[in-house]
């Protein structure tokens, strides 16, 4: 790890106050658990002038019941979030997801928050700043090109956070404040399809919340992700299953990847799954369609031939395991 | 008072580590923590590009700068370093060319870390590029150019050698085969990052350095050669160390840099390596492409053997001329084969330098061998259990390559493998995607010629008595986290008969404690044990001497209980500490020593070029069998559960050769599973803990440890290696278990997901 260079400090105890540390410092960055940004400053990825830290703000802490759904606090640790029997109870893709991201000490001090607004990564990207600078950088920071794929102009960093398309399964939504004040959005359209911009954030914006549904509370929902290591590792593919069944047929299939591309997706054309059982060919066809739309690219060490192949085998078999355990 | 006591055991004990207290307590300083609040901060300048000619360093801005003391270049050091004399083509800074991403050019001395990164930054490189060769193909085509103008080709070592009727043996099997394998490079990723510090007294032009290391010994010959300074100028005092595995066992360039740069400095100089210069240090195991032929009879005997190995080296020698010698002279001394025909290359290409690590130069020879093996014994509707009995050696023995056997588990291990792990009721027979599987593995305990040849003792032990009754052990040996200072106490200890808490250890402080090659090729529980028992027994003749003068008896007639020494005839006697007092009054501080050395029998042949390596006092032996489940779905391996015997002659502390054996299989499963050192045009793209994968705790399956005792004849106790032959043993028995479990073999390394998935799917070779 490199020395830690200088920046501000700011620990604010409101997130009106944090929007306002914020709003006065454009070089601000905002710090929750930091188990992914203080990486990323020490590798000089980041240069921030200072770290506005939201670990001291109570509102951000809470799980609340609400209208028969959820809402999460974004300071939530994830360890807090994986042993919620409530979520694990109605939402729980969202609290499998929690409990898959990296290792114990990390769900310790990780947030929701932290998960969701995780920054893109590539292996020609998360490294030290010598390594970065004997490869003349890349598109997503100070450089001309991409080492992945170096003829276009698009930055292919994979979204590697868990538990996004667990929360996009459940039909979740997320609370943003900032200098306009509060607004609330689906999460899909926090994330837009560009590694190097990847969150729609406004300036000064953070994550408050995330609210899940109460129509969506107790559909069986699972989550699952492709690694080399049973710890530690980001996804090398994630998905979320949440199936609900009706008289032996498909009532609502919805399917959230994550780790194949720079934004974690809803997989698009499952309603054609609805009102058929889901027998073997359909689990094939929802297989191949998850492939077909899964694209990573060599953002890793492992090849993405594998990580396409496997974010289908991954969502079949989450589909064939929640079928098979409906009445 | 009763003055009848017992003599103290304890050899064969489980004992803790006697350093344990201070590392789980955080009270073990490593080379990071050494208090030198005056030290200044070094860092480096590495090279951003492969290959090619520096055409100027110009480090003025960077000494200006307010806060830098220091700024050393290639131009400050004009003597090469190396682990062997006839192969040292490093500097600690660039000189001319860099040949690999990351070498050093240049360093600085500052008050602080943003200092030293400014000075650092303000240095200007120029350069003219080469060519440069990630691959040992690439390396050794026509026309490339050479890395080093000695080493045509870039073949940093070619070996060769032809023993016993090859041709013929392959003619009389009943079945050839012949395969290709890969091994992907590996990195150590010992827990503690290099690190050392460096203290220069300009009054005097003396040097004290603390460096990170397994060979103290060495690194004070490296010093004193870069430096250019007299060895007597020179301290080397070793503080604690998180692990070597063998990156250490060589100077590094960081070791010298910043001796040169406390040097530039008058003053003490810290470089703590981060971890990913720890990785561009690297001294791993090389990249290996094998290409290897058995030849099997009917019934199980091997008849003959051919192996081709490519090794790609980096960019400097380096270990390399012996890792490419090991890889042919230990496909000997495990089965009883006679006729092997061998050819290695060593090939330098633009990446860096590789090294001697744990299991040095046997692992990924093994790894192919027992495959090949094990395919073939399947093929042939063999055992694969009654294969290996078939080619078992009968010790004593002498191998046709001149290797001396003295003692042999092998078959006690394979029986007891066989027995724990249910082979004979469950091989074939765990349902789908679950396999079992198994190999044979072995090393040395330490090379019977040490790499830098002086003609003196292999390891000397001094022991110090003094008035206070307390016996300090001296000894240069390096302890890293491997026990050996615990071992070298309870030697002492057990002739003494007294308890190891009498004992002191100090181990590898120039200034103390007697010269030691160092902690590498397990040799330190063989030798320097050996010495300790010497210097112990040496200790007790002074003793009873002086008891028995002080008792009016005869030497031979005093008994010595550990506490208490008497005379045979008599129920009293003399308390430990009357007997230090009576042994001091004739000679005051009594230093008595030990010796070790390797007798010639040891050394290895002359058949051919090279053959000295491989010689080795003694062999340990291993058996393992290894469970896994195969997820069908991802194509991920979990290993269930691992049984595995080890030969070690005699457990001196079966705790600790309970833990080597559990960290070999562990490390070879690494290997194994997931680990590989990826690099994009020569530039690591996996110098960091997540992208270079080692296992964590969530992959560590059950190991089973069996200890089966062959009682060498020559070894401390009758003690042989044990921290390094369960390792090659594994990797071989998880490519067996995997083709039993899904009926696909993998030849390459690491059998990781994408690669096993391929595997699954394309068609492998079939098991």
């Amino acid at each position: 790890m490199e020395y830690m260079p200088e920046f501000r400090l700011c620990a604010p105890a409101s997130v009106d106050e944090a929007v306002g540390l914020a709003a006065a410092d454009a070089g601000a960055r905002y710090l929750s658990g930091g188990t992914d940004l203080v990486v990323n400053v020490r590798r000089g990825i980041e240069r921030p002038a200072a770290l506005i830290d939201l670990s001291a703000i109570g509102e951000l802490k809470d799980i609340d019941e609400d209208d028969g759904g959820l809402r999460l606090g974004a300071g939530v640790v994830l360890r807090d979030l994986a042993e919620n029997e409530t979520l694990r109870r109605d939402f729980a893709a969202v609290a499998e997801a929690a409990l898959a991201v990296a290792g114990p000490t990390h769900r310790e001090y990780a947030t929701l928050g932290g998960n969701l607004c995780l920054d893109t990564r590539c292996l020609f990207y998360n490294q030290s700043e010598w390594w970065r600078g004997a490869n003349d950088y890349c598109l997503k920071k100070e450089g001309e090109t991409c080492h992945v794929a170096p003829k276009g102009s698009f930055c292919f960093a994979a979204f590697s956070g868990d538990v996004a398309p667990a929360l996009l399964v459940s039909g979740a939504e997320v609370e943003l404040a900032g200098p306009e004040g509060r607004r609330r959005i689906p999460l899909a359209e926090l994330y837009n399809d560009d590694g190097m911009d990847h969150l729609a954030l406004k300036a000064g914006e953070l994550v408050a919340a995330v609210h899940l549904p109460g129509a969506v509370a107790g559909v069986p929902s699972a989550y699952a992700k492709a690694r080399v290591r049973g710890s530690i590792d980001f996804p090398l593919a994630g998905a979320a299953v949440a199936l609900a069944m009706k008289g032996g047929g498909v009532e609502d299939l919805r399917v959230g990847l994550t780790a194949v591309g720079p934004r974690p997706f809803l997989v698009e054309d499952t309603e054609r799954f609805a009102d058929a059982p889901l027998d073997g060919a359909a689990l094939d066809d929802l297989r191949e369609m998850v492939r077909a739309q899964a694209q990573p690219m060599r953002t890793t060490t492992v090849a993405p031939w594998y990580r396409r192949r496997v974010a289908g085998n991954l969502a079949r078999r989450l589909a064939a395991g929640l079928a098979a355990a409906s009445p | 008072m009763n003055r009848v006591a017992a003599p103290v055991s304890s050899i064969g004990l489980s004992q803790p580590l006697v350093d344990g207290p201070e590392k789980v307590t955080g009270r073990a300083r490593y080379a990071a923590d050494l208090a030198s609040p005056q030290a200044l901060v070094g860092r480096l300048l590495r090279s951003p590009v492969s290959h090619a000619e520096i055409t100027a360093l110009d480090t003025s801005a960077a000494r200006r700068i307010p806060g830098v003391v220091a700024v050393i270049t290639g131009d400050d050091c004009d003597e090469t370093f190396g682990i062997l004399p006839i192969a040292q083509n490093e500097y600690p800074l660039a000189r001319g060319r860099v040949r690999y991403r990351g070498e050093p050019l240049a360093a600085v001395a500052a008050v602080d870390a943003e200092t030293a990164q400014r000075a650092i930054d303000a240095i200007e490189f120029a350069y003219d590029e080469l060519p440069a060769y990630y691959t040992a193909a690439d390396a050794r085509a026509d026309g490339a150019v050479e890395l080093h103008a000695e080493r045509p080709g870039n073949i940093d070592r070619h070996a060769e050698f032809e023993l016993g009727d090859v041709d013929g043996g392959f003619e009389a099997a009943d079945l050839v085969r012949e395969e290709t394998y890969h091994c992907a490079e590996i990195c150590q990723v010992q827990s503690e990052p290099h690190a050392v510090l460096a203290d220069y007294d300009a009054e005097r032009d003396r040097i004290t350095v603390s460096p990170s290391t397994q060979v103290p010994y060495y690194v004070h010959l490296m010093l004193a050669k870069t430096l250019k300074m007299e060895k007597s100028r020179i301290r080397v005092v070793k503080p604690y160390i998180g692990g070597g595995f063998g990156c250490r066992t060589e100077a590094l360039n960081v070791d010298l840099i910043c001796a040169l740069l406390a040097r530039a400095a008058k003053g003490a100089v810290r470089i703590v390596a981060s971890r990913e210069e720890t990785f561009i240090t690297h001294r791993g195991r090389p990249e290996t492409g094998l290409r290897l032929k058995i030849g099997l009879k009917q019934d199980g005997t091997i008849t003959a053997v051919e192996c081709h190995a490519v090794q790609r080296g980096g960019a400097y020698s380096g270990y390399g001329l012996v890792t490419i010698l090991y890889n042919g002279s230990l496909l000997y001394a495990l089965y009883d084969i006679e006729a092997i025909r061998y050819e290695g290359f060593r090939v330098l290409t633009n990446t860096p330098p590789c090294g001697a690590m744990r299991g040095h130069g046997t692992v990924n020879a093994r790894f192919a061998f027992e495959n090949l093996l094990d395919a073939m014994a399947a093929e042939m509707g063999l055992d694969a259990f009654a294969v290996r009995r078939a080619n078992m050696l009968k010790a004593p023995t002498f191998t046709t390559n001149d290797l001396m056997i003295n003692s042999y588990g092998l078959p006690q291990c394979l029986d007891w493998v066989e027995e724990a792990s249910g082979w004979k009721e469950r091989k074939g027979r765990l349902g789908p995607n679950r396999g079992l599987g198994m190999a044979c593995s072995h090393y040395i305990s330490g090379a019977s010629k040490p790499v830098n040849w002086t003609g003196e003792p292999h390891a000397t032990v001094h022991l110090k008595v003094d008035f206070d009754g307390s016996i300090t052990l001296l000894t240069g040996a390096a302890e890293i986290g491997q026990g050996s200072s615990t071992v070298l106490v309870q030697c002492v200890a057990e002739v003494l008969g007294l308890d190891m808490s009498r004992i002191r250890i100090i181990a590898a402080d120039s200034a103390l404690t007697p010269k030691d090659n160092g902690s590498y090729s397990s040799r330190v529980t063989y030798m320097v044990g050996n010495a300790a028992i010497q210097a112990a027994t040496e200790l007790k003749r002074v003793l009873v001497e002086a008891a028995a003068a002080k008792l009016d008896a005869r030497p031979e007639d005093v008994e010595c209980l550990g506490e208490v020494y008497r005379a045979a005839t008599q129920d009293e006697g003399l308390a430990f500490d009357e007997v230090v007092v009576a042994a001091l009054a004739e000679t005051g501080t009594l230093t008595v020593k030990g010796n070790y050395d390797t007798i010639p029998e040891s050394h290895g042949g002359k058949k051919y070029r090279g053959a000295a390596i491989g010689g080795s006092m003694a062999f340990s032996y291993a058996a393992q069998a290894v469970e896994v489940s195969v997820d069908p779905d991802t194509a991920q391996i979990t290993v269930e559960k691992v049984w595995v015997a080890h030969d070690c002659g005699k457990a001196l502390n079966p705790l600790a050769v309970e833990g080597q054996v559990q960290g070999s299989v562990w490390m070879g499963m690494g290997q194994a599973l997931s680990e590989e050192t990826h690099y994009h045009k020569g530039l690591g793209i996996t110098s960091n803990m997540l992208d270079y994968r080692v296992p964590t705790i969530v992959e560590s399956p059950p190991i089973e440890v069996k200890i089966i005792e062959s009682m060498d004849p020559h070894g401390p106790f009758g003690a042989k290696e044990a921290g390094e032959g369960s390792l090659s043993g594994f990797l071989p028995a998880l490519a067996s278990a995997v083709a039993d479990a899904i009926g696909v073999r993998p030849v390459e390394l690491p059998m990781t997901p994408d690669r096993l998935m391929r595997l699954m799917e394309k068609g492998g070779r079939s098991g």
